[in-house]
């Protein structure tokens, strides 16, 4: 079977599903079925088919699963988005349709990825200006006390979704030229042959950057994915274990200095170790006043959702997210907050139990695996390093979220790629996969 | 014969539904993951060029002996293979182990050398330079299968399955 056409008929189970998923969603509703779920579902299938087609002219030979796997995610995405607020959903549709319309510009404008080698320190510095800038006064923007978005006006993006590209675009041409030095030559110290200082630098800067968007952002989730895919492309680039060990080391060192000095990282940190907790819950003051939830509210809610779900769900449509208090007026409390972006990952295992919350992280896991397979076939240095750090980076996100809903790690606000309600999020993800699909077009190629 | 209540078929097209829905998930993710791993057992996917998809990671593997083709060269047959043993110098001049006749080629024009199992090509001062994939060399780089080297006029591949 051609690429293409394995490609055009994985599409199809993702529209069966989110058609399915719409169906149950208006019986649980108003215990009708009528035939808008078909037309959602054709709708869906018309906007995949026009990625396919935009692949199909740009990248003939490109991997054929990575397309419809981020279909299948986005299709659970948005029919959890529709049955939390309707609204979502219509945004979260035009936002494809853009992120779609960006993806295509990408395969269309960047037929040489080899280009973008030359621009690396000029996009090194854009990715960098980008993460600080939330921090900047005016256009800055705190959200739950981690600086991730920018605000111009009534828009509003987050920066580290655009920067983690360009991060991977710079380490994977600088290390391309250095690895050979970082391998061979320097001093021996303590047994362990050291690259030359003049080497070193770059990468200590790099682990300072980590450290600094820790300070600076306040969020162990998005630092811990920078450094865990700068940590991945130094292990593939050398093939020395001792990088990456030593920088995990480095890195969870640093990370305890500035989790045991900033407020806000040590209030995660409380809330990942002790979530149900009276004090840190918020149980002490519950009817009195709106209420007001403590800072491990919302990860012991995202548990509670999780074990409610069991092994089948309760279907889609079926989870409380929110519960109407009657004394001191109607207040409208949600028992998941933030169920559109963090806690989508809870609500989706809430409604489709264990079996469907699986099925989600192995579409990710296959995802990722076609995302290194494009890596070892790539035929350069810098195909196979870009490839590796964008699929990386990409897998990186997902641990950070799935995690930290699961109580893996602390609670940080990363999204779920193409599932998390978010126009930054998905545009972001869409040039990544874009970027990924051209590296398996040159590799696979027939020459 | 009265028609069902809509109400009373409800409840199992929703069950039905809801089982319906894993069974398409998992069996496209089956596939996927099938299609998957029938790709690794074979090793390469069919558009792959014979040789490149086991060139693995970046990290040096043990391979076959380390050699040059020639692609084009003045006085060389395009197919030939030169065997790089420890190292080799390529140049113009008597000195060296590949010898070129190419007017843009320097005495000493470049040297490969084996270190700790990689090949390395590094341009001796060259007046016009080596060309590691149709990039100018500018400090020792260590070659992968199927780099192309240029000098001038000339080109060979760097080949070690």
């Amino acid at each position: 079977m051609k690429p293409r056409t394995r490609e055009a008929l994985a599409l199809l189970p993702s529209a069966l599903l989110i058609t399915a998923g719409f169906t149950a969603i208006f019986l649980k509703r108003s215990d009708f079925v009528g035939n808008t779920s078909l037309i959602y579902g054709g709708a869906f299938l018309a906007l995949c088919l026009v990625g396919h087609l935009v692949i199909r002219f740009t990248a003939r030979n490109a991997d054929p699963f990575l397309f419809p796997l981020v279909a299948l995610v986005a299709c659970f995405g948005l029919v959890e988005l529709y049955r939390i607020d309707e609204s979502f959903a219509r945004s979260q549709a035009l936002w494809f349709v853009i992120g779609l319309g960006l993806f295509a510009a990408t395969m269309f404008a960047l037929r040489d990825y080899h280009q973008l080698e030359r621009y690396r320190y000029t996009i090194a510095l854009g990715a960098i200006v980008l993460l600080i800038l939330p921090r900047f006064p005016l256009i800055g923007q705190a959200t739950n006390g981690a600086y991730l978005s920018i605000k111009i006006g009534p828009l509003s993006f987050q920066a580290a979704e655009f920067a983690k590209i360009g991060i991977v675009i710079f380490l994977a041409s600088y290390l391309r030229d250095t690895r050979q030095v970082l391998i061979h030559g320097g001093r021996k110290v303590l047994g362990v042959s050291l690259p030359p200082l003049r080497h070193l630098g770059p990468l200590l800067a790099i682990w300072g950057t980590a450290m600094l968007l820790l300070i600076f952002i306040r969020d162990l989730g998005s630092s811990l994915m920078f450094f865990g895919a700068f940590l991945a492309l130094i292990y593939v680039a050398t093939g020395k274990l001792r990088f990456p060990l030593i920088g995990i080391g480095a890195f969870a060192a640093g990370a305890y200095l500035v989790g045991s000095k900033v407020g806000h990282v040590q209030d995660r940190v409380a809330a990942w170790r002790h979530p149900f907790d009276p004090i840190l819950f918020g149980a002490a003051d519950v009817t009195p006043r709106p209420p007001e939830y403590g800072t491990s509210y919302q990860l012991a809610q995202s548990l509670f959702a999780q074990a409610d779900g069991g092994l089948f769900g309760r279907g889609f449509g079926q989870a409380e997210i929110g519960t109407t208090i009657s004394s001191g007026g109607d207040v409208t409390t949600p028992l998941l907050p933030a169920s559109q972006t963090d806690m989508i990952y809870a609500l989706i295992t809430n409604e489709t139990g264990l079996l469907g919350a699986s099925a989600i992280i192995l579409a990710y896991l296959l995802f990722v695996h076609r995302g290194f397979r494009v890596a070892i076939l790539a035929r350069d240095p810098f195909s196979k390093l870009l490839a590796t750090g964008l699929t990386a980076v990409f897998a990186l996100q997902v641990f950070v979220i799935v995690g930290g809903v699961t109580k893996v790690i602390p609670l940080t606000g990363v999204t779920l790629p193409f599932v998390s309600y978010g126009g930054s999020s998905i545009m972001a993800n869409f040039v990544l996969l874009a970027l990924l699909l051209r590296v398996s077009e040159d590799a696979r190629r027939p020459t | 014969m009265t028609a069902l209540p809509l109400a009373d078929l409800v409840e199992p097209v929703s069950v039905a539904l809801k089982f319906g829905i894993v069974a398409v998930l998992y069996l496209f993710l089956a596939w996927v993951a099938r299609s998957s791993v029938a790709d690794l057992s074979r090793g390469a996917v069919g558009a792959v060029a014979p040789g490149l998809a086991d060139a693995g990671g970046l990290s040096p593997t043990a391979g076959g002996e380390p050699r040059l083709r020639v692609e084009r060269a003045v006085g060389h047959q395009p197919g030939d293979e030169y065997d790089i043993g420890p190292g080799a110098v390529i140049g113009r001049g008597s000195q060296v182990d590949i010898k070129i006749d190419d007017a843009y080629a320097s005495g000493k024009h470049a040297r490969l050398v084996r270190q700790a199992g990689v090949v390395i090509v590094e341009d001796l001062g060259s007046t016009n330079g080596t060309f590691l994939n149709e990039e100018p060399l500018a400090g020792p780089q260590p070659l992968q299968l199927g780099d192309r080297i240029r000098i001038g006029d000339t080109e060979f591949t760097y080949l070690d399955d």
